[in-house]
């Protein structure tokens, strides 16, 4: 359904982008996870066809984004990270403007903005001014804007982002039921729950970069059965190798290295080195196979908002 | 085409619901116009340049003088300057658009009004000019009646005074103090002096056109024009802006995920300026109206220059914004360029007061020529042929404005040009 092909984008000097590719199926949640400044946006963007990409190619159901734009725009729903909606208009105007640029009037109009206002449950509050609203209620406008043309292909920028809970799983849940319905969804979060509870597929992305990619499952199986075990303390790095024979490193620099192992028994072998060795420890951390375990090992840093 | 309705109706529904800074801009020329009013009174006079009446005294006796020398006293003196002249000199000013008006006192005039006779005063004037020659014939329309009820004062002394001025001497102190006294006791008898008038006067226009004026001058139709172009590009510009703030609050980029395009989106924010400073000016001419009295003229012309005036502020103020890119750059620059363009145009001092350099300087400021035809038309009641100089700025400016902003402001608003929210 989307296929994206070696994309690039780079802004001034910094290379937002450097050359992503990936293919979402038709009636697939794809998930895009990736801290602030990865390039989920950018992506988002060039799907979208907001952004052209510097290189490389976006086919859209069997179009090109370049060439067959508008066409593609039709069954696409947009909803962008930042709240775009006009403020001095009620919902429902706003949800009338909107899908009135999709080609919907009248009657249609009506129904499908009741529709979508019922679905994230704010119909009572339709007629009220848009500024009015708390951050949460904003967000699901914004999401609903992006639904009201019931649109085949969903792209989503992190929706939830700074909502609360109950706002969180109301957006959640209607995700879900678009997919049920056969929709094709890409979803951008930095929220690791949202990417393994949501998501059939996900890449990992950083720095431009997708990482790894596949299911749940599959990334899973990078780390193996493994826990990764992070040690931070005063140490350099030609110290620590000498306690580091025969454990799996993966990654080392002074006072930090990290490594995979199956046992817990492991665990307290390699801190007793260093206690021997009377090198100060300060952190250890493990963690078991997860998703947030192969974050870590693929970019080198936890996930946190 | 269906776009470019959807999006200009948003706009107009958007700015129908906060309306404020608006209606604030609104209310620039309206205070401006009624503070001017006030202070020069709902008829009365602005500070205008001294007005050159011409004197042509055939009669050479005393009434002439004393309707002279009634004009070069107090601030009548500060407003008239009062020139004497020979008929055929007078003429030839008259004709070259020398003097705003000539009073003609007739041969006989003071003995004719000695015998109670009926008299005339003549007064021409200039057509080329509006509420000066009005002005002029004001004051003599007074002094006649001041004159004029006088004479039913002094009828007793009358034959006093002919006796004193055949003898060919000026009236003394004794003789006028004997008259006073006399028309004391006959003013409290005499107190329809103001009817059946024995002055009357005719006032002629030098062209052939002969139309009736009207007598009325109205201060806020000549303050109006002035005011309001200060208001009218403002909001203009206020209009305009919201295409900045579209992109700041990325509704322009979500704009870009829809079908629409780049070119949709300028035209209807170019249409909607216009439609929305369109609106203000109908309210400002309206309240002019009903509130201050103006009268609007003739509808073709008012129309016409209406709509070309409209065109001039969003032609100029989209041609800005095809180079400003951040709404503190519009804040910087327009507001400077508006009110130079404003004070050139003579919007807050009357370019007729500003001396001739700036007479010159001020037909390079669009704004004077939207001043200028609307005075025309609301102060001179003219036709559309006086103001065709006007319409032919007004509107070419205003179309190759528009034209060339719209080609700017398309090169930036693009897909693909805006980087979305980041
Ligand atoms: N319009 C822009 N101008 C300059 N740099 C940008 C722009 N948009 C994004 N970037 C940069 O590109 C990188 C990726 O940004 P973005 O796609 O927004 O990341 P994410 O959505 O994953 O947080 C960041 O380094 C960001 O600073
Ligand atoms: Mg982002």
């Amino acid at each position: 359904m989307i296929e994206v092909k070696d994309i690039r984008k780079s802004f001034g000097d910094v290379q937002a982008l450097k050359g992503i590719g990936f293919t979402v199926r038709e009636g697939e949640i794809y998930g895009f996870l990736g801290p602030n400044g990865a390039g989920k946006t950018t992506a988002i963007s060039i799907i979208s066809g907001l952004l052209l990409p510097d290189s490389g190619s976006v086919t859209i159901a069997g179009m090109d984004i370049r060439k067959e734009g508008r066409k593609i725009r039709n069954i696409l729903g947009v909803i962008p990270q930042e709240i775009a909606l006009y403020e001095e208009l009620t919902a429902r105007e706003n949800l009338h403007f909107w899908g009135g640029l999709y080609g919907l009037s009248g009657r249609e109009l009506h129904d499908a903005s009741t529709q979508v206002l019922e679905m994230v449950g704010l119909s009572e509050r339709a007629d009220d001014p848009v500024s009015q609203y708390s951050g949460g209620m904003k967000r699901r406008i914004n999401l609903c804007i992006g639904l009201i043309h019931r649109p085949q292909i969903i792209l989503l920028d992190e929706p939830t982002l700074g909502i609360d809970p109950q706002a969180r799983i109301n957006i959640l849940g209607i995700i879900k039921s678009e997919v049920s319905q056969g929709k094709t969804v890409i979803y951008t979060t930095h929220y690791l729950e949202e990417a393994e509870n949501l998501c059939e597929r996900i890449a990992i992305i950083d720095d431009g970069e997708i990482k790894a990619e596949g299911t749940l499952g599959e990334l899973t199986q990078l780390v193996g059965e493994k826990d990764l075990v992070t040690i931070n303390g005063t140490f350099t790095s030609d110290q620590a190798r000498n306690f580091l024979e025969g454990v799996a490193v993966d990654h080392l620099e002074d006072n930090m290295v990290r490594v995979l192992v199956s046992e817990s028994s492991a665990i307290s072998r390699l801190l007793e080195r260093f206690f021997t060795a009377g090198v100060s420890v300060g952190e250890v951390s493990i963690k078991e196979p997860s998703l947030e375990s192969v974050f870590i090992k693929l970019t080198g840093r936890e996930l946190r908002d | 085409m269906r776009y470019i309705l959807l999006l200009l109706s948003n706009d107009v529904r958007r700015r129908l619901r906060s309306p404020l800074a608006v209606i604030l801009m609104m209310c620039i020329p309206l205070v401006i116009t009624l503070i001017i009013g006030l202070v020069f009174g709902r008829s009365g006079t602005v500070e205008l340049p001294r007005i050159k009446v011409l004197l042509l005294d055939k009669d050479q006796g005393f009434f002439g003088d004393f309707l002279a020398s009634g004009m070069q006293q107090g601030e009548l003196a500060e407003m008239i300057e009062l020139v004497p002249v020979e008929e055929a000199v007078g003429l030839e000013m008259m004709q070259k658009g020398k003097a705003s008006a000539m009073i003609e006192i007739p041969e006989g005039f003071t003995n004719d009004l000695l015998d109670h006779k009926q008299v005339e005063l003549r007064i021409t004037k200039n057509p080329s000019e509006a509420f000066l020659p009005m002005i002029a014939e004001e004051v003599t329309r007074t002094m006649a009646l001041i004159l004029d009820g006088g004479m039913r004062i002094f009828a007793g002394p009358v034959g006093q005074i002919r006796s004193i001025l055949e003898d060919g001497r000026w009236p003394t102190g004794m003789d006028l103090q004997g008259m006073l006294d006399g028309a004391r006791d006959r003013l409290l008898l005499v107190n329809d002096y103001i009817s059946d008038s024995l002055i009357t006067y005719r006032t002629e226009v030098v062209s052939e056109e002969e139309k009736e004026e009207e007598a009325g001058f109205n201060v806020f139709a000549y303050v109006l024009p002035g005011s309001m172009l200060i208001g009218l590009l403002f909001i203009s510009e206020i209009a305009m802006r919201d295409l900045l703030r579209e992109g700041r609050t990325g509704t322009l980029a979500r704009l870009f995920t829809t079908p629409v395009e780049g070119e949709h989106i300028v035209t209807a924010k170019i249409l909607s300026t216009f439609v929305i400073t369109a609106a203000a000016s109908v309210v400002l001419l309206l309240i002019g109206r009903f509130g201050f009295g103006i009268a609007l003229g003739r509808p073709a012309p008012l129309i016409l220059q209406l709509v070309g005036t409209i065109l001039m502020c969003t032609g100029v103020i989209t041609f800005f914004y095809g180079f400003l890119r951040s709404e503190r750059a519009a804040d910087a620059v327009l507001s400077v360029v508006i009110i130079i363009m404003c004070l050139f145009g003579g919007s807050m001092v009357p370019i007729e007061q500003m001396g001739r350099t700036m007479l010159r300087v001020g037909r390079f400021s669009p704004v004077f020529w939207a001043i200028n035809g609307f005075k025309r038309i609301l102060v001179e009641d003219m036709g559309l042929r006086e103001i065709v100089p006007n319409l032919i700025v007004l509107y070419s400016l205003g179309i190759v404005t528009i034209l060339a902003g719209a080609i700017l402001l398309k090169r930036r608003v693009r897909r693909g040009g805006w980087s979305g929210s980041a």
